[in-house]
Formats: structure tokens, sequence, C-alpha cells
């Protein structure tokens, strides 16, 4: 609020130019597995030479969003090394223990708690070895520095090659491994399993727009950002996904869309895709892209590793609404529905000239005959995924499907 | 996956022989220079030539070349285009306009020759094989329906060159040279309001170079309607010349819109109404009322047509108030995403 100067540009821009704001919350893993047990969710092998170097097995898959820098620094933070120092194997199922998938924002948190476990447990037998070796309590161990030393004398220590060793010669071959399962979901009902998370990211953002009050063209020349992060294990890489939100979300907001048109019943009568490509279906490019000012908000959150939530999907959230809210302030009209276009800012500015309400797209959400939700036990229920209701019992819906929308050709 | 069909290829050193290997097929033989428009559109079986001469190393084709105006090689690329001061100076329209095709990627294979001769472009053509067969096709390619307007017995595929608009208002010529002879038309002889045959050029003659007058006291601007700031076509542009007297007066003008039809359309009537007077608000609202008439866009672009339709009139205002002098940097940033600043000799 403060960086954007929000008091001073709310309600007193200029015609055609405002600000909005919205909030959003999102999930930062599914509480369940799509597929129904319960096991953990993410698994991660260590294994540590005697070399001192420390190799990190996942399943989860480095998509660009930077899994694979979250694993070596889990890992480096507990045993006191540099994250350069690891070596990663991930994303192969062949040789690594199973991460569901770099879906619904879970990696860091769940991979994060699973590889701060396998560490904390290689850390233990490391700091046991040395503790017999030095002579020096447990308790006043220190990892750090590329060295294992004693808290009240540090110039009492090993390094951590040696460490690796020392271990190795008490314990034989070294190795370890973390899991992560969540909390137990409350969902007790088919798709609940997607909502209830182990913690929740929160996020804000403030929207410029510009608005020309003849054509409905819209600019965006600045969004202001701020995302709890819980803690940011890699300040430069979370910056880089809520950026690359604000992106998504512009294009969510501005251009993404699927149109149908219905072919005439004298030919196929068919549905068919108005714009069946890629460079029609837009998102936009850099040249589009406004300033992007982003705040982090640190708040540690007791069930990430070392605090850490989600960054991968929830800063897209508030940007859609923020922008349809600066639309509103800029020119007095409302756009209910995304992408908002130039043609709907126009078609909206024409009803409020003509004395109609000041807004496009649906007046509410469309009536549609929800069945009975479907009962489905949690796992630890010995649910199996399939409903204990029966299917005769849910009300029938045959017939009374949404209609979906047709351009008129 | 969409492959490239089979095809020969031929990669000539000079126009003769260029034009040599069309007459000798000049029905299954194409031209191809840049291919950032042909290859895909093989890819897709929208063209399927058997035979296919390269220009890349026709260096003839890659001349610009100063005089009395000036001549560029139709094998120029657009980024050549682009950095070059002299057209930016004298010519700010077409620059404008190349800079703005596609992306610096495409700009830099895409040429000159291959955006004048560039297909016509339609959201029910532009597919993929297998989804137009699945429609049946239609009138453009191995089809009968225009899917467009299915009572339609012409193709309404949409014009979308970019600096082919620039050129008409700046009065260019085009040379097309054959095996056996080469001929000089205006660029605007070029064109046909036909989707399917939307250039005159006889499928034997190669497409060598354009030349521009020398134009003393003109200034020259282009204007592009299109939803991002790189990357997509046109949907609307307007490309607009003046010749403006020290004193304000319009000598001479020329209005020409893209995009909304199935060549570019010389507004005659509307840049002839600027003449003889000042650059006044009510002249330029009068011309661009004018100007926006013709234009006939379809519902095969992105963006309504009724509403590219409707803002017509607000980009021909933005062309002539940059002629006229006005500070447009800013509602070109907004537009464009990009200031576009011609130099000023």
């Amino acid at each position: 609020m403060a960086s954007s100067d929000w008091k001073n540009r709310f309600r007193k821009l200029p015609e055609g130019h405002g600000v909005g704001i919205a909030c959003s919350s999102y999930l930062s893993g599914a509480g369940l597995p799509i597929y129904w047990n319960d096991m953990p969710h993410s698994g991660v092998q260590l294994k540590l030479d005697r070399s001192g170097g420390v190799t990190a097995f996942c399943g989860a898959t480095e998509i660009g969003q930077g899994s694979d820098d979250v694993l070596a620094g889990c890992v480096a933070e507990v045993l006191g090394i540099q994250p350069i120092d690891i070596r990663l194997v991930t994303g192969d199922t062949d040789l690594t223990p199973v991460d569901l998938g770099s879906y619904s924002s879970r990696v860091t948190l769940m991979m994060g708690n699973a590889a701060i476990q396998a560490a904390e447990r290689a850390r233990d037998l490391l700091a046991e070895a040395v503790s017999e070796k030095l002579e020096r309590p447990l308790a006043r161990l220190v990892f750090a520095d590329r060295r294992v030393f004693d808290a009240e004398d540090p110039n009492v220590g090993v390094s951590f090659s040696e460490a690796v060793c020392l271990a190795e010669t008490r314990f034989g071959t070294l190795g370890t491994v973390g899991s992560y399962t969540p909390p137990k979901s409350a969902a007790r009902f088919k798709g609940g399993g997607v909502g209830p998370s182990p913690t929740y990211s929160y996020s804000a953002s403030v929207v410029e727009v510009r608005v020309d009050p003849v054509t409905g063209w819209i600019d965006v020349p600045r969004v202001w950002i701020a995302h709890d992060i819980g803690r940011a294990l890699n300040p430069t890489l979370v910056r880089g996904q809520v950026e690359g939100s604000v992106y998504m979300a512009l294009g969510e907001a501005l251009m993404e869309e699927q149109e149908f048109r219905r072919l005439p019943p004298r030919l196929s009568h068919a549905l068919v895709h108005k714009f069946p490509s890629i460079l029609e279906y837009k998102s936009p490019t850099t040249m589009d892209m406004p300033d992007v000012v982003t705040e982090l908000v640190e708040h540690p959150d007791p069930r990430g590793p070392f605090g850490a939530k989600e960054v991968g999907q929830g800063p897209l959230l508030p940007v859609m609404p923020a922008l349809a809210n600066a639309v509103y302030d800029a020119i007095g009209v409302r756009i209910d529905e995304v992408p908002v276009t130039p043609e709907k800012i126009v078609k909206a500015l024409a009803a409020k000239a003509a004395g109609k309400p000041a807004r496009y797209g649906p007046a509410r959400f469309p009536d549609v005959p929800w069945p009975d939700t479907l009962q489905v036990p949690p796992p630890w229920e010995g649910g199996d995924g399939k409903a204990i209701n029966e299917e005769g019992k849910r009300k029938k819906v045959e017939g009374q499907r949404t209609k979906i929308a047709v351009v008129p050709s | 996956m969409m492959r490239l069909p089979r095809f020969a290829y031929h990669a000539p050193r000079s126009v003769q022989e260029a034009a040599d290997l069309l007459a000798a097929a000049p029905g299954e033989t194409m031209l191809v220079a840049g291919g950032t428009d042909l290859l895909p559109n093989m890819k897709r079986r929208q063209q399927v030539p058997a035979t296919l001469v390269g220009l890349r190393q026709v260096s003839e084709l890659q001349q610009i070349a100063n005089g009395d105006g000036v001549t560029i090689g139709s094998g120029v690329t657009l980024a050549r285009l682009v950095n070059h001061a002299g057209v930016r100076t004298a010519y700010t329209g077409l620059w404008q306009a190349a800079a703005q095709v596609a992306t610096p990627h495409l700009r830099n294979m895409g040429t000159i020759g291959g955006n004048l001769c560039l297909d016509t472009r339609c959201n029910y053509y532009d597919q993929n094989y297998e989804w137009r067969k699945a429609i049946d096709f239609c009138l453009k390619k191995d089809g009968s329906t225009c899917w467009v307007a299915t009572s339609s017995r012409k193709c309404l595929a949409v014009s979308s060159t970019d600096t082919a608009p620039a050129l008409l208002a700046l009065g260019a010529a085009i040379t097309l040279v054959r095996a056996d002879g080469a001929r000089e038309i205006a660029l605007a002889d070029l064109y046909r309001n036909d989707g399917i045959h939307y250039l005159t050029r006889r499928p034997d003659e190669v497409l060598t170079t354009i030349r521009l007058p020398r134009l003393e006291g003109w200034r020259s601007t282009y204007w592009k309607l299109r939803r991002r700031g790189a990357f997509d076509f046109p949907v609307l542009s307007v490309a607009a010349a003046a010749k403006i007297a020290r004193d304000g007066t319009v000598e001479d003008a020329c209005i020409v819109l893209g995009a909304v039809a199935s060549c570019p359309i010389d507004v005659t009537a509307a840049g002839d109404m600027l003449v003889g007077g000042p650059l006044t608000d009510g002249a330029i609202a009068r011309a661009a009322d004018a100007a926006s008439k013709p234009a006939r866009p379809m519902d095969n672009t992105d963006f309504s047509l009724v509403w590219r339709k409707r803002v017509t009139r607000d980009f021909v205002t933005y062309a002539l108030r940059e002629l006229r002098g006005d500070d447009v940097r800013d509602l070109r940033r907004r537009i464009a995403r990009q200031e576009l600043l011609g130099i000023v000799s």
C-alpha cells in the first residue's frame, strides 16, 4: 500500500487513469494425493561419501521454478555446507524416491520438509561421531562454514569431510532418508483432497491502468505485488516466481480466452474452436510486461521448511480482480469476466451512457444443478478412493447441464 | 507432428537463374527468402510446392541503394531495413511498419519482399491440416465454404502485411523480373482484393526491388493495431504520409488502411480532403471519418470486427496527429508498447 502510494492515487487520478487492489490466498500443496493413499507425498534420500560429497535424490521435478535449488539449499543449511557442494539427482523415478510432482504449489513445502528430515538424520550421525572424537557434548556442536565445531570453542572442530569420514568409520556407509506426509485432511468427499493444505500463502496486489475512454484500450503501466512467502529460501528465485505470476495473471486478465462458435445447421452444426492456435491464444510478451514492484513478506510458517511457503501460483490470484477494480477506478465501469478487453469496456461505457448498469459480463453465477457430493472416506479410515454413497441415490442431472455460451456466427 | 513435405531445393546465385528455375515449372515452383511465412504454411500443407527456389544467395537482391529516392532489394531483411538510418529518417512510416513486424528473430530472417507477398490470413485457414480437414477445409484451400461468411463466394482472408500499407502511402513502385523480361509497376497494382488471388504477380516472376521516390518535405507514419507489442500480425493498420509546407498547409496526403480487407485499401478521398489547409483538429476528424468508411474488417482475426471497425477512425486520427507534429510518444507507448520515434533530418 505504501509503495504504491495508494492513498494519494485511489479515486484521485484523472479520468482514464486508475488503481485497484485485491488480496488472495493460495494453498501450499494439497492435503491428499490425487491417487488415494496415506503414504508420504515426498521423499528424499541422501548419500554421503568420504570425500565430503553429498548427493540428494528426490523425485521432485525441476521445471524452471527452482525446486533443485530449494532441495540443495535445505540440505546445505542443515549440514552447514554450501548448495554447490551438493549433487542433485531429481525427477528420475528410476533413481529417486517418490515426489508427487510439480503441481499444486507443493514442492518447496513438501520436498523441503523431507529434505530437512533426511539432512537432520545425517547430521545426527555425523554429530555423534564428531562428538566422540572431539570429546565435546553433542548439544554444543554446530554445523557451519563446512565445519563441525564446538559452539563454545569454535577452534575445536573438524572439516565437514572429516566429519563424514568419522561417521562412516563409526556407522559404516552413510545414507539417510526423509519424507513428508501432510497433516490429516478434514476432507471426506470426492475432490475434497484439494483445498485443505498444510498452510496457505497470502498475496495482495495493486494494479495501475490507463483506459482510453473512446476506444477502451487498456494499458497497464505498473503492478505492485506483495507476497507472504513465509521465508524466502532464495529471494531471487522467489521474486522471479512472483513476477512470473504477475505475467501469467495479466495474460488471464487481458488476453487468454477460448472462444467457440457453432457452425450453421446446414453444415455440420459442430461447435468449433474459434482460435485453435497458440498464436491466437495470447499471453503477454516482454513488450507488454509492466514494471512490477515486488514486496516479499517474510513471516515464517511453522509448517514450512525453515518457514517457507509456496510462491508458484498464489501471487497470480490478486492481479485479475485488482485489474478489474482499477478499470472501475479509471473509467467507472465494471467488467465482470476475464479477459477484460477494450471491446467489453466500450460496451460497458455504452450501457452506462444509455442509463443501464455500467458493467459488462454475467450478472451472477450461473445456476448449476449440483449433484450430491460423493462421500469418500480418507485413506486412514480405510477409504480406497471410491464413494460410499451409491451412485443411484445421486440427483439425476441428465438434461440439466449448464449451457455453453455460443458466439453467434 | 507437422513436418515439411518433400520438395526439391535450388539456391541460385542470380535473379536470372532464379527466373529460369521458375519458368521451368511455374505452377509447381515457389520462391523462398526468409521462409518465416512459407515454411510454416508448408508444414500445415497450405502450400505444397514441388520445388523451392531459395533467394538468400542472390546478392543483387540484398542491396539498399541511394539515388533519386531509395531502391531496396526484395531480399533485404526487415532487421536490416530497421537498422538503416536513411530509411528511418526519410521514410519513417516504412521504418515504423518494419520495426513492428513479428519479433526480432523473425525480422532477422524475414525480408521486405516476403512481407509484401505475405499470404493472406484467416483463422480458418492458418491452422494445421488435420484441423482444416475436420471442418472440411475452406474456400482458400482444398474446400468450398468460406467459414467467415458461409454465403460468401469470395475468400475473405485478410491482408496482413505491415510494410505494404506504409510503402503504398509513400508511393512505392516494384520491379518484377521473369526469364525473358521485366516490368515495373506501382506497388498498388500488385494487390487484388481477393483472399486467394491477392497478388497480380505471375507465378514466373521474381519481385526484385522496391523503389521509393525522393520525398522532400514529406512526413510519414504507421499505426498498427494488435493485442500485444510483438508477434502479432496487424488486425488494423493505418499508414499515412503527407507533404506539409512550412506554414502547415498540407500539399499532398495519402492514407492507406491495412488488414481491413484482402488487400491494403488506399483511401484517396480522405487524403485529398486534407490538401490545401492545415491539419486542424476539425480537418483531421473529417478525414478520419472518411478514411474509416471503407474499412471492412471481417470476423476472422483477433478482436471483434465491430470494435476494429469502430477504432479505425481513432487510429487514423493518431496517424494524422503525428504527421501534424503532436507529441504522440505516450500514446505510442500505450498502443505499440514502444515509442517508435523517427529521426528528424
